[in-house]
């Protein structure tokens, strides 16, 4: 009888200790994953700008291809090495849990966790400099870069300030995780505001080139915009499907908003949040709901109240504006058309025929003989490789140029000959920008910049090109815009985003400053 | 003045004795050895050695002793297992011709 007791002990502390110990694993790999992983491919396992790892989209992968692909990266991709920053045993424990962990419910993260997650990190303002603490002839010359890290995270990752007529560097301000968009104050050209993977926003004095704060909106989505009158910032996640407005001065946040409505399919769904933009034209802000395919325009009146415009898309993304920033053009991946809203009628105009899988970047539009044009980019998975050109006075297509692959973002100057596109085809299409004569609306050229070409971006002048050379490339190419001859580079890690502060002049790269004048 | 000579006559040696390609050498580096050590510099999150900062002769001698076996690596033996002696000549070159400004 005693020895039963022993035995039925020992085999009762045995199997207490082995699933305290199973937990501890799964404790532990969950804090790898989330150290890690998770600012690139989703702190809940749902996937962000890299796939989903769960145990339904890893099903039946062989766990040796798995740990190998950790150990050594996957070339051509963000994808870096992990051989020798985690141990074997660890990397075989994270395969194992991310094969057997299911993508995480949304969390919860209200307004009051943003409230609590608001950092200031320089308390008195009035100790900053008045001007500017480096040579720089106009504020408009600065480019910000998104620089992400090789591993999306850590001393690598931060916002890198340059100025684009000297091409030297004149700042950078670390940013823990990858920094994904740089959006300027328009009205005080002293604040820049940096969004990161993980859905931190920092305020930057750009005059000291320091953050002076910091809060998380959120885990993760890259959707920020700011009020025409610099007083508003507001920001939208795809976890959770919410988005606030925020001061910009104190980043406190002021309301927020549950995404979800009736996709075009009858389908009430929840949604993340696509861009967010504000606009010359008026005091509101419009934001895309991506999976619900609706644009909702907040007034930024006492309560924030949302007009709904409902049926624009199936997977809306971004979008740029026109007509001093009346007319808002958003790419929808689905349906494969650009859907073109009145801001001031708060309805659809038309939806434009965009070649396929539209994501047109910053966007970007151009005046030419009389007619505004507008270029749309395209990820192109089909045969359609092509940029598309809209009249944007008419809304009609003109033309879809057709170019050597898969492109993500234009840009173009109303001084620069050339429209620039990034092409992302992965092979050597890659490493290359092409650029299409303006007038002709052929591809002119084909530029080789190296590594992962994408992010094209002309200075506040429109004399230079700046291109990011992404993750193979580990610099930032500066091109002579008529010439392309080579001026500059500036190595940083992993650059991504190119962010002029002329934008906040010209509104939608390549438009002219007085396109805005009618606006206000 | 004296500098400039011994700089020129570098290059020259650089050029001529080794008879290796920087262009061929930047495209195998690109393929084999970027991801970990980086095209110039390899990430400051990372535990990869900077190779730009040795010298032709330690990084032939290196390439060689890693594909050889004859120096131990797990991962060292696998990457450089299929070079050619021209193929390791020429990523030396390229990494030996590296001077990131910071």
């Amino acid at each position: 009888m005693k020895i039963t007791t022993k035995i039925l002990s020992t085999a009762v502390f045995t199997v207490l200790s082995l699933s305290v110990n199973a937990s501890d694993d799964a404790h532990h790999s969950n804090q790898l994953y989330q150290e890690n992983c998770a600012s690139c491919h989703g702190a809940d396992h749902g996937g962000y700008i890299a796939p989903a790892l769960n145990a339904d989209t890893l099903k039946g992968r062989s766990p040796t291809a798995l740990r190998s692909i950790i150990m050594t990266g996957s070339f051509d991709t963000l994808m870096p090495p992990f051989y020798g920053k985690l141990s074997d045993d660890d990397i075989r424990g994270l395969v194992k849990h991310l094969q057997s962990t299911p993508k995480q419910p949304n969390p919860a993260w209200t307004l009051e966790d943003m409230k609590k997650s608001v950092q200031v990190y320089v308390q008195d303002e009035s100790t900053l400099p008045s001007k500017p603490t480096y040579e720089i002839d106009s504020m408009d010359n600065i480019i910000g870069v998104a620089a992400r890290g090789k591993y999306g995270r850590g001393a690598g990752s931060k916002a890198v300030f340059i100025n684009s007529s000297t091409h030297k560097e004149i700042g950078e301000v670390p940013t823990g995780t990858a920094a994904h968009i740089i959006e300027f104050n328009p009205t005080n050209p002293r604040w820049a505001y940096v969004k990161t993977d993980t859905a931190e926003i920092f305020k930057i004095d750009l005059y000291s080139m320091k953050a002076v704060r910091s809060i998380k909106t959120g885990m993760n989505g890259p959707g920020i915009g700011i009020s025409r009158d610099g007083k508003y910032i507001m920001a939208g996640s795809f976890v959770p499907h919410n988005a606030v407005i925020l001061n910009a001065d104190t980043l406190e946040p002021l309301k927020t908003f549950e995404l979800e409505g009736v996709d075009p399919d009858g389908k009430m769904v929840s949604s993340d949040s696509g861009m967010i933009i504000g606009t010359p034209f008026a005091d509101i802000f419009a934001i895309a709901l991506e999976n619900a395919g609706q644009v909702w325009v907040v007034d930024l009146t006492e309560g924030f109240p949302v007009t709904k415009i409902t049926d624009v898309g199936r997977h809306l993304h971004d979008a740029f504006l026109t007509h001093g920033g009346q007319k808002l053009m958003i790419a929808s991946y689905d349906d494969s058309i650009v859907a073109a809203i009145d801001l001031k009628e708060r309805k659809i105009i038309k939806k434009l025929p965009a070649g396929c899988v539209p994501h047109v970047g910053g966007g970007s539009a151009v005046k030419v003989d009389g007619r505004t044009l507008g270029f749309g980019t395209n990820f192109g998975d089909c045969d359609k490789m092509v940029v598309s050109v809209w009249d944007l006075d008419k809304m009609e297509l003109v033309k879809q140029i057709p170019v050597s692959g898969g492109t993500e973002s234009p840009a173009a100057h109303a001084n620069a000959p050339y429209v620039a596109v990034d092409i992302i085809s992965k092979d050597k299409r890659a490493r290359t920008i092409q650029l299409i004569d303006k007038k002709s609306l052929e591809v002119a050229k084909t530029l080789d910049v190296g590594g992962h070409a994408y992010f094209p971006e002309y200075s506040a002048d429109g004399k230079f090109l700046y291109v990011s050379a992404g993750y193979n490339g580990d610099e930032v190419v500066v091109y002579d815009s008529n010439t392309f001859e080579k001026v500059a580079s500036i190595g940083m890690e992993s650059p991504a985003g190119i962010f002029s502060r002329g934008r906040v002049k010209y509104m939608t790269r390549g438009l002219a400053p007085d396109e805005m004048k009618g606006a206000k | 003045m004296k500098q400039l000579v011994l700089l020129m006559a570098t290059f020259l040696i650089a050029g001529n004795s080794y008879g290796a390609n920087l262009f061929a050498g930047q495209s195998k580096a690109e393929a084999m050895c970027s991801q970990c050590h980086g095209l110039k510099k390899p990430s400051v999150d990372s535990p990869f050695p900077r190779i730009f900062e040795r010298d032709f002769t330690y990084l032939q001698t290196a390439l060689q002793q890693y594909r050889d076996k004859t120096r131990k690596s797990d991962i060292m033996n696998a990457v450089t297992g299929s070079l050619s002696d021209d193929d390791i000549d020429n990523i030396a070159a390229y990494y030996d011709n590296i001077h990131p400004s910071k």
